[in-house]
């Protein structure tokens, strides 16, 4: 056979993709801690985070059932991703999230009572208490990986000393959309990490017929940007990760792309039964390396972490999210005409007509009912 | 002690009703805030309710296997104090925050069951998949159906992923228990017509008219199947229109020189439409021994695709068998069909006075896209003009 011709002309590119991971599923040091890191309260403040996480999305879960709150994503599992990315950030930074990334608009800011609000169907759960230059929750998938990009882009052009992070699943990672925010990132140097919560299904697709690619990092490769993988259930590493790159972003190193793989435990949403589409026996070989347990198992070698401790934090998280649910039904829901107020500075002649319409029809429609 | 009535939220996302599977806390136990209660099935997922408030479950509204409509009531729970309805508990969780502490000998928090089923929790999704396998698995319009037909689910033989009972399924079994065939998937010549007819219902805009052709003045044996052909051919040439073929999107039309005749036929079980090629320029014997063979090739199926295809206009002898008037059906991308009834004496006025004749009733249907109102009466006149002819 003829050897390959091709093998003679010159090597002109080559690339890698590296995965970060600090501690294992063990709950084992594989890698010094990061410096920021180092001192156990460091990780104690991330492990809090992951558990009032996943004791809001079991709440979220519940008063769904009961009929309180609209359909609602957890992050369960997966909790170490939008951990990881807040407590990287600065709070000038501006996050602009999917909607698994609860915990991260906790650590922002952003009240439960806000959270839930949001998925009670009111508009003050975009208009929240953490930063107002964050992005409200993304639920279209992937399109605001360009809202990502024109937001580091007025960073950029302002001269400002702050960066961007974009959160978003494997699944985005198929649209035409996002490759653009990846090229546009490249080619402007942009101060944006784009994150991929890689839970390896996109509802009932899983990521081997998502994908050709060995890793979801190097599709960054082609817009030119740094990429790397980190473990998504080790929240030290998608922290470092996404620490480094708003760290490039801030000091016009350009933009980065980090993989978190992780896995989604839970059923896609409140509407949806994984057991439809996918093998438990699977579920079962991905539930030891979740990203809670093992920092527990950490912590307890480190620190003697007890179960008083546990049960104290189980406790305060449950108090805090029960504290949540009751203020948001302690308020009165908010008139439909709060649905236009904000989208514009200056709302346009013809949405100004809606909401008057819109008004009137509401006010016609109660006078109806008084009247009887 | 106040009583909260529990209805059966949306569980998804414009669910309109859920089935029962199992309860988890009978009638006069106690429950905790958040204790799954009862395990539902929706359309989308097998879920379970946990319980808004902490006390007593009073009443179950619903046993396992049986259907709840969003909205209606699900469970009534007694709860100690003043509380009522939905905000039941929630200081009581406040206060005593610390009763998801009891579950935490796990490695990690608990989640509920309906969070994680998916996930460590095998072993009650295991149980739950059992409790499925011992109940009647019918998707929400399916059991809709089987109410409405007085259908029994439970003698459904269900044809879904894991025996779910389909709407179909529901059909099939109102059919059979109505003593017909049990719904067969059409094939063949049935399968055709069927989507033939579903064509030009979707597509022809038909207008139908009809007429009688005074056949008294025939001489004895005349063959009027050859009478009928003839006198489309006279229809085609008297009105090119007709002899059409329209296609739409863009609209086109293409006007046919000869007259290729289909020739509707029962066949028993179905309809052939075998063609007649170049009708226009064959004798009336030929025409005789053509349709001749196109019928016996039509009784022992041995026409071939080609000799059911083609035609420019069809005839429909119907009245053969019974009927005076019909709405003939076209078929595209013809733009014509005539139909004739049954041949019969009857009193008509004639030079002032009635007198009995045999006449024959014809129906014309024609695609008003493609043809006139004129050009069609047209055709008609010169079909009646050559059947009343009398050789």
């Amino acid at each position: 056979m003829p050897a390959d011709p091709t093998t003679d002309f010159p090597v002109v590119a080559r690339f890698e993709v590296r995965r970060r991971r600090y501690i294992d599923e063990a709950g084992t040091l594989v890698h010094p801690l990061p410096d920021a890191l180092s001192e156990p309260h460091s990780i104690v403040r991330l492990y809090r985070a992951m558990v009032l996480a996943r004791t809001l999305d079991a709440k979220c879960v519940a008063l769904n059932r009961q009929g309180r709150l609209g359909t609602y994503a957890t992050a369960y599992g997966q909790e170490a991703v939008p951990v990881g990315v807040a407590s990287a950030m600065r709070r000038s930074d501006v996050l602009v999230p999917s909607y698994r990334e609860n915990a991260a608009l906790l650590w922002r800011g952003v009240g439960i009572h806000e959270v839930l609000s949001y998925y009670a169907g009111s508009e003050r759960g975009s208009d929240w208490a953490g930063p107002a230059h964050d992005f409200p929750t993304s639920i279209t998938v992937g399109g605001h990986a360009l809202h990502a990009a024109g937001a580091a882009f007025a960073v950029q052009y302002r001269g400002e000393d702050r960066a961007v992070a974009c959160v978003f699943g494997d699944a985005a990672t198929s649209k035409g959309d996002v490759y653009e925010a990846f090229n546009l990132a490249g080619v402007w140097r942009l101060p944006v990490v784009f994150v991929i919560t890689n839970n390896r299904w996109a509802i009932s697709t899983p990521l081997a017929k998502q994908t050709a690619s060995e890793t979801l990092a190097q599709k960054g490769l082609a817009g030119g940007i740094a990429v790397e993988q980190a473990d998504g259930n080790d929240v030290v590493a998608v922290h470092e990760a996404v620490r480094l790159g708003l760290d490039r972003a801030r000091a016009g190193g350009g933009a980065t792309l980090v993989e978190a793989v992780t896995y989604r435990l839970a059923d896609h949403n409140t509407a949806d039964d994984a057991r439809r589409y996918r093998d438990p026996a699977e579920v079962e070989t991905h539930a030891g390396a979740e990203p809670i347990g093992r920092v527990r198992r950490w912590l307890e070698s480190v620190q003697g972490w007890s179960e008083a401790r546990q049960a104290r934090l189980q406790a305060a998280c449950s108090a805090v999210v029960e504290a949540g649910v009751e203020k948001l039904f302690a308020v009165a829901p908010e008139p439909p005409s709060v649905m236009f107020d904000h989208l514009y500075a200056a709302p346009p002649a013809e949405l100004a007509r809606q909401r008057e319409d819109g008004l009137r029809a509401i006010t016609a429609e109660r006078e109806a009912k008084l009247r009887g | 002690m106040a009583i909260s009535t529990f209805r059966l939220p949306d569980l998804g996302e414009g669910l309109t009703e859920a089935d029962v599977v199992e309860w988890y806390v009978a009638e006069g136990e106690s429950v905790a805030l958040d204790q799954p209660v009862v395990a539902l099935e929706s359309a989308k997922a097998v879920v379970d309710i946990p319980s808004p408030v902490a006390g007593r479950v009073r009443r179950h509204c619903a046993r396992p296997g049986e259907t709840v409509a969003t909205g209606a009531p699900l469970v009534e729970f007694e709860v100690d104090g003043e509380v009522a309805g939905d905000a039941a508990g929630i200081e009581d969780a406040v206060a005593g925050g610390t009763r998801g502490i009891e579950n935490a000998e796990a490695a990690t928090p608990a989640m509920p069951r309906a969070v994680a089923s998916a996930g460590g929790d095998a072993a009650a999704a295991a149980s739950g998949a059992g409790s499925v396998a011992n109940r009647i698995v019918a998707m929400p319009a399916a059991r809709a159906k089987a109410r409405a037909f007085g259908v029994d689910l439970a003698s459904v033989t269900g044809t879904g992923p894991g025996g779910r009972i389909r709407v179909a399924d529901v059909e099939r079994a109102a059919a059979e228990a109505g003593g017909g065939t049990a719904g067969e998937t059409l094939r063949g010549v049935r399968r055709t017509m069927a989507q033939r007819m579903a064509l030009s219902r979707a597509r022809v805009v038909p207008v139908t008219v009809t007429e009688d052709a005074d056949i008294g003045d025939w001489r004895e044996g005349e063959d009027v199947t050859v009478r009928l052909v003839r006198a489309v051919i006279a229809g085609c040439t008297a009105s090119p229109a007709l002899n059409a073929w329209f296609e739409d999107d863009p609209p086109r039309r293409s006007l046919h020189r000869d007259v290729h005749l289909g020739i509707a036929a029962d066949a028993g079980d179905g309809l052939f439409v075998p063609v007649l090629r170049d009708a226009g320029a064959r004798e009336p014997a030929e025409l005789r021994a053509e349709i001749d063979r196109l019928r016996a090739g039509t009784a022992d199926r041995s026409l071939s695709p080609a000799e059911l295809d083609g035609a420019t206009i069809t005839l429909s002898n119907f009245g053969m068998l019974a009927g005076r008037y019909g709405t003939p059906v076209v078929v595209p991308p013809q733009v014509a069909i005539l139909g004739a009834g049954r041949a019969r004496e009857e009193p008509v006025a004639r030079d002032g006075a009635v007198v009995v004749r045999r006449r024959i009733p014809l129906s014309l249907t024609f695609d008003h896209r493609a043809c006139t109102g004129a050009e069609s009466s047209r055709f008609l006149a010169a079909v009646v003009a050559d059947l009343e002819r009398g050789t």
